[in-house]
């Protein structure tokens, strides 16, 4: 062998432990996260170790290889067509039999496959035990028990890797049906053959897709001989079954799969319910379910925000203290101005407005989506989703959303049709981001209270609900309904916790960071220049005599397209201070919060949009929502004026 | 013994079913088969508050499935 670079792809069930593997095997930075459909997209990574170079490919999460989501194509097609060397296939240790399902279906597709036992903890917490050594033989591919969040078996998995594909042997295991689904494969096979069909898929698992019913072999099939036959021949098994041909392969792969688990799993001790079981009677009740949540929620927001103020005046105070060292370096005016005003404010405000409150919630954020929780809230607002033409797996990228709307767009791909992808896209670009908690929690909350807060986000959350049903409307088609695993209660593992946190925090310093300061640089010079004031003038008809805000935050809201943090760091530069009660009255302090909530989408998001929906759909978001800002903005300020000074 | 023929969503908690049919379209029915609601397939139902979705154990795991979905799942009950 003289090949010393292989492809290996990551396949399995959702929600199993790929992403974690790729992430220890390559040092990779992909999100992970107890609930299912996190990877919507395939990731790529490499491991050099031994004198061999792995290009280690993280496929997403699907229970099939049929072709009726697009993670289900894209797993099936780069596992066909790109011919990796090998396929590691990660299986819930403690959920066997659903897991063998998808093996089996792999196997069908005739690639070296080896088995990643994970979870093998969560089995033996259960009671129950798997002979490995059983199992590697009945499937005939080498298993390895693992425990990927503990980063335990990774070395026998890379080891057991290598073996695998240095062997000069190339293994292809076979799983055999019943002998009358056996008899009719074995009759399409032939056929295949002797046509010589050109496909790129093995002839057996066409054979069974096609017997399926599969529309996309059938279409690269093409043969009008071929496909009659299928037809006869799925109407014999009708006859034998009395089940449809696909129902009685499903069923009969489902029941070998069953075979395999019920014969290599062994109980050692009995378990009581766990107290995930009992934490669901709770968690998933019609009625405390919903408190639980509401009370989560709230003691999130202001754990983060009682830590976020208290960080932010404290990092504020210590930096301004630098400034009368600072004006001792002799410099002329202007470049006083640019390098304190422009260049240390942009870091004040970073560092004392934004990251205190920013790195505590993706902390709470992280914990949350270890923890399984997330999916139970899936289940709780499956009803509220269904008024708004969702149904409750929309709930995930929308608190996706909560830390960032650009992967939150992206994982609207777990919706299953292209109608609820967009409708859920929409609504994810309303959710406030960890941005813009940072203008609730440093303007709103800290100059008005915590209780305007919650109100703010109150009525967001009012006006997502009133968004989504009025889209439903006018949206055709009906809404599909919502299938999904639910997965077990972990503990958290602080050490993957706090990567999660760094790596959104990284995304943080290195991007926003140079942009916060970069854009108080150039509002500063524009200050100089005499700028600001034109503009602010030209906005003004609508910023300030419709909206009620004074003239320059037309200009900050300008900045905050680029980001939405800008817009409260900008407000800082241009007036130099971080008071901003002494620059804004309450009631221009509550609009202000909320126009930012809701205004545009920043750039990031409208180029996720862009890519998954196109330029018309994109356009019309944003427009929709200036628009819609504009009209609230103006409304709360006229009824807040009743209220508020 | 009455073995009547009912949708999954009127089945109260802690009932053995056993999956009958599907009424539904082709992708339907292929998605949920695929989850392993198969014709024939025991199913304990773990939670069905009758407003939000049913729960279900199958195949060594929890589902969700939405109210609609489980109206379109017929079962009979198991009696042991």
């Amino acid at each position: 062998m003289n090949k010393k670079e292989f492809t290996v792809a990551l396949a399995g069930n959702a929600n199993v432990g790929k992403s974690v593997i790729f992430n220890q095997l390559t040092g990779g930075n992909q999100i992970i996260g107890n609930w299912p459909g996190k990877t919507v997209e395939k990731a790529e990574g490499f491991l050099e170790q031994e004198g061999i170079k792995l290009h280690i490919v993280d496929l997403p999460g699907i229970y099939s290889l049929s072709t009726y989501s697009e993670e289900e194509i894209v797993s099936r097609e780069f596992i066909a067509k790109e011919h990796p060397d090998l396929v590691v296939n990660v299986v819930d240790a403690s959920n066997l039999e659903r897991n063998l399902f998808f093996t089996l279906q792999l196997i069908e597709l005739e690639v070296p496959l080896v088995i990643a036992l994970n979870q093998y903890d969560i089995l033996e917490n259960k009671g129950l035990h798997i002979n490995e050594d059983k199992l590697s033989k009945l499937l005939d591919a080498p298993v390895v028990k693992t425990i990927a969040v503990q980063n335990k078996g990774l070395k026998d998995l890379f080891k057991v890797i290598k073996e695998t594909l240095l062997s000069e042997e190339k293994k292809v295991p076979h799983i055999k049906y019943g002998k009358e689904v056996e008899s009719r494969i074995e009759i399409l096979v032939e056929k295949l053959k002797n046509k010589k069909i050109k496909l790129s898929y093995p002839y057996r698992f066409a054979a069974i897709k096609l017997l399926e019913n599969d529309p996309l072999i059938k279409k690269e099939v093409n043969d009008p001989e071929i496909l009659s036959t299928v037809k006869k021949l799925q109407e014999e098994l009708k006859e034998i079954h009395g089940e449809d041909a696909e129902t009685v392969i499903i069923s009969e792969r489902y029941a070998i799969a069953s075979r395999i688990a019920e014969s290599v799993i062994t109980r050692r001790y009995m378990v009581k319910a766990s107290i995930g079981d009992w934490f669901d009677k709770i968690a998933l009740d019609k009625f405390w379910g919903y408190v639980f949540f509401i009370l989560i929620t709230i003691g999130i927001f202001y754990t983060v925000f009682k830590f976020g103020s208290y960080f932010s005046d404290l990092l504020s105070n210590w930096l301004e203290a630098f400034k009368p060292t600072f004006m001792q370096i002799p410099l002329s005016p202007f470049w006083d101005k640019i390098l304190w005003d422009g260049v240390m404010e942009g870091v004040i405000a970073g560092i004392g407005i934004v990251l205190p409150y920013i790195a505590p919630f993706y902390l709470l954020l992280a914990f949350l989506e270890d923890s399984g929780y997330l999916a139970r809230i899936a289940f709780l607002t499956d009803n509220l989703m269904h008024k708004m033409g969702l149904h409750g797996k929309a709930f995930m990228p929308l608190i996706e959303g909560f830390g960032c709307n650009v992967p939150a767009v992206l994982g609207t791909r777990i919706m299953e049709r292209d109608r609820d992808r967009f409708l859920a896209a929409i609504l994810v670009t309303l959710v406030p981001c960890s941005a813009r908690t940072v203008i609730i929690l440093g303007l709103v909350a800290a100059f008005l209270g915590p209780i305007y807060a919650f109100l703010i986000y109150v009525l967001d959350f009012i006006l997502i609900v009133i968004v989504g049903r009025i889209l439903n409307k006018f949206m055709k088609g009906t809404p599909s309904g919502l299938i999904m695993e639910m997965p077990r209660y972990r503990k958290p593992v602080m050490r993957i916790i706090l990567k999660q946190t760094w790596i959104r925090l990284k995304e943080f310093v290195y991007i926003a960071f140079p942009i916060i300061i970069i854009a108080n640089v150039v509002i500063e010079l524009f200050a100089l220049l005499n700028w600001l004031n034109p503009v602010a003038n030209f906005l003004k008809p609508v910023v300030t005599n419709f909206i009620g805000l004074p003239p320059l935050a037309g200009v900050t809201l300008i900045f905050g397209a680029l980001r939405k943090e800008l817009t409260l760091v900008m407000l800082a530069g241009i007036y130099h201070t971080t008071n901003f009660a002494s620059i804004m009255t309450p009631r221009q302090i509550f609009v202000y919060g909320f126009v930012t909530m809701i205004y545009i989408p920043c750039v990031a998001t409208m180029a996720a949009l862009k890519r998954e929906f196109g330029w018309k759909r994109t356009t019309l978001i944003v427009v929709g929502e200036l628009a819609g800002a504009i009209i609230l903005g103006g409304l709360f300020n006229q009824i807040l004026k009743l209220f508020m000074p | 013994m009455f073995n009547e023929i009912m949708p999954l969503a009127d089945v109260s908690e802690n009932t053995k079913v056993q999956i009958v049919s599907f009424s539904g379209g082709y992708n339907f029915v292929r998605r949920l088969q695929e989850m392993g609601l198969v014709p024939g397939q025991i199913a304990k139902i773990i939670r069905n508050s009758k407003i939000g979705p049913v729960e279900v154990s199958v195949m060594g795991s929890n589902l969700a499935i939405g109210r609609g979905i489980a109206s379109k799942i017929l079962v009979k009950v198991v009696y042991e």
